[in-house]
């Protein structure tokens, strides 16, 4: 096969050196600015947390290839670094005091029921790291959702006086009782003083790392921002058109993570760009509904919600075939 | 006859097990299996109406007539339905109150009519009773398994004793029902695959002498 002259692929011919393990490994340099700074905020648990996370991910994914047969150089030239991807996102979205056999788990059942079973890095049904996360979330409601430690950076400056808080994010005031959370919206921004998952509470660096991602054009910028945009404003629209509701709710919770890193899988979005924008617009009104409706953070199961209805999308919009004319009417 | 029950035996409880390889009576096996106990009660009231509806049809195979055989199955397997519910109410309380609503619908549970209709309205009352009990027993080790399987992980015990504090939740939730259940067929199709190419190599090499390998084919080329 090596020596054919003339390659034998039908038409659409790659033109760039551009794999799929070159798009992950992408992926993977854009979340380590959030990386970083859940380490500097959490210190050691998040470091143990994105270690334990990224290293089962990829066993998980060895030993299931080589429990169906292949060698293990095989499996190491083939691995395409998407399992890399799914680790680090699930080490993201857990708090810093999560015992660390959650994210193990949480992996298993991502790499191997959600992605590999149904046939590896492409035919997955829904996002793996949603789904790990939303499987470590119901099965672990207890250690997940209690207990969240401050990042220790305000610790130090001595500038909160929370101690040990429960309830997912500083979004859980909004949606409790209505009212805007006490922290700035800097704070939030910034994760200063701020519970939650590890890798959610900087928002500087998921955006650094998704404005990476842009440059590489690997995500569209445009869907991203419809998903926080309509959650967003769907948002202002639920509290009386009070337009101070509008960073608040973006900015807390997992939104931006989850708009920048998990909502634009390729995978598991619509083929076309048009199809995008419908996805992007119903995930931003699920969101902020679910959010809303149940009092918890729930952008992972609005994502996997949208995500089996990428299906039924593609099948309304479709592209259009190349020289296509619409039929006159005769 | 011996030879007869004994393939009545293995298709109830294997090849044709209700519940792995038919896949009838979904809705009790997901529903009841987060408990290994739920399955051995459901697998007790199942077995015991299966047998006695099956013997009552094949006694009458010869007496209903075609057109209105459903109706007919379905009134026979409700008297027995009832008298498990009375039983179990006066006798075994828990389980009937763990049962719930699905003890009732033992009466259009699929296994049952299709036993009803596929095998006892066409064989004998010996043969039903048979057929009854085997596939009674396929159906309860199934749900027992997967309800100790569930148990085990979702609330870390087994059998109402508590092994450890390590509960993984999604198992006791419906979505680790489905799974289980998957998980269960998978492997139970696994099993009997790898069991059935051993005895078919069996079987070739009584008649033909050792089977054809990778090897032996190239050679004969």
């Amino acid at each position: 096969m090596e020596n054919n002259l003339f390659a034998y692929s039908s038409s659409p011919h790659a033109k760039k050196p551009r794999t799929t393990k070159n798009i992950m490994i992408d992926v993977c340099i854009a979340l380590i600015p959030a990386c970083v700074m859940a380490v500097v905020y959490f210190k050691l648990s998040a470091f143990l947390l994105i270690a334990v996370s990224l290293a089962s991910a990829v066993a998980s994914e060895f030993v299931y290839y080589l429990i169906m047969g292949k060698n293990f150089k095989q499996i190491a030239t083939e691995f395409d670094f998407s399992s890399c991807v799914t680790g680090l996102l699930i080490a993201m979205v857990m708090g810093s005091q999560t015992p660390l056999y959650v994210p193990v788990f949480a992996n298993v059942f991502a790499i191997v029921v959600v992605k590999l079973i149904f046939g590896g890095t492409g035919k997955n049904l829904v996002n793996p790291a949603i789904a790990g996360r939303v499987f470590a979330f119901i099965s672990f409601t207890a250690v997940m959702a209690s207990g969240w430690i401050l990042p220790s950076i305000s610790a130090i400056n001595g500038g909160n006086s929370y101690d040990l808080e429960t309830g997912a994010t500083a979004l859980t005031p909004i949606l409790s009782s209505g009212s805007l959370p006490q922290l700035s919206n800097l704070d939030l921004f910034l994760g200063t003083g701020l519970v939650g998952c590890i890798g959610e509470t900087c928002k500087v660096a998921l955006i650094i790392g998704g404005v990476y991602l842009v440059i590489k054009r690997i995500i569209n910028p445009l869907y991203p921002i419809i998903y926080v945009g309509v959650a967003g404003l769907f948002s202002v629209c639920l509290n009386g058109f009070d337009f101070t509701y509008f960073l608040p709710s973006i900015l807390s919770g997992g939104l931006i993570l989850g708009a920048i890193f998990m909502a634009t899988d390729y995978v598991t979005t619509p083929n076309t760009f048009l199809g995008n924008v419908i996805y992007f617009a119903i995930l931003g009104l699920v969101t902020t509904g679910l959010r809303v409706a149940t009092g918890m953070e729930v952008v992972s199961f609005a994502i996997l919600l949208m995500n089996l209805f990428v299906p039924l999308i593609d099948k309304f919009v479709y592209p259009k075939p190349f020289g296509y004319t619409k039929a006159k009417k005769s | 006859m011996k030879s007869n029950l004994k393939k009545i035996a293995v298709d109830g409880v294997v090849t044709s097990n209700p519940t792995l390889k038919l896949v009838l009576g979904t809705c009790p096996t997901l529903a009841l299996t987060t408990l290994a106990m739920n399955g051995i009660g459901m697998g007790a009231a199942v077995t015991f109406v299966l047998i006695c509806s099956n013997v009552l049809v094949s006694l009458l195979r010869k007496a209903i007539p075609s057109q209105v055989r459903i109706p007919a199955f379905v009134l026979i397997i409700a008297t027995f339905v009832t008298i498990v519910r009375l039983v179990l109410d006066k006798l075994l309380p828990d389980i009937y109150e763990s049962l719930g609503l699905y003890l009732p619908l033992i009466v259009v549970n699929c296994i049952i009519l299709a036993r009803a209709e596929s095998f006892a309205s066409k064989n004998g009352v010996l043969a039903s009773a048979c057929d009854g009990l085997f596939m009674g027993i396929g159906f309860t080790l199934a749900l027992t398994l997967m309800g100790a399987f569930r148990e085990i992980l979702g609330s870390g015990a087994i059998f109402g004793v508590k092994l450890w504090d390590f509960q993984i939740g999604f198992f006791s939730s419906s979505a680790g029902a489905f799974f289980t259940y998957a998980l269960f067929i998978a492997v139970f199709s696994l099993v009997e695959g790898i069991v059935k190419t051993k005895t078919n190599k069996k079987q070739y090499a009584i008649l033909n002498g050792p089977a054809p390998t990778v090897q032996s084919v190239k050679e004969d080329k």
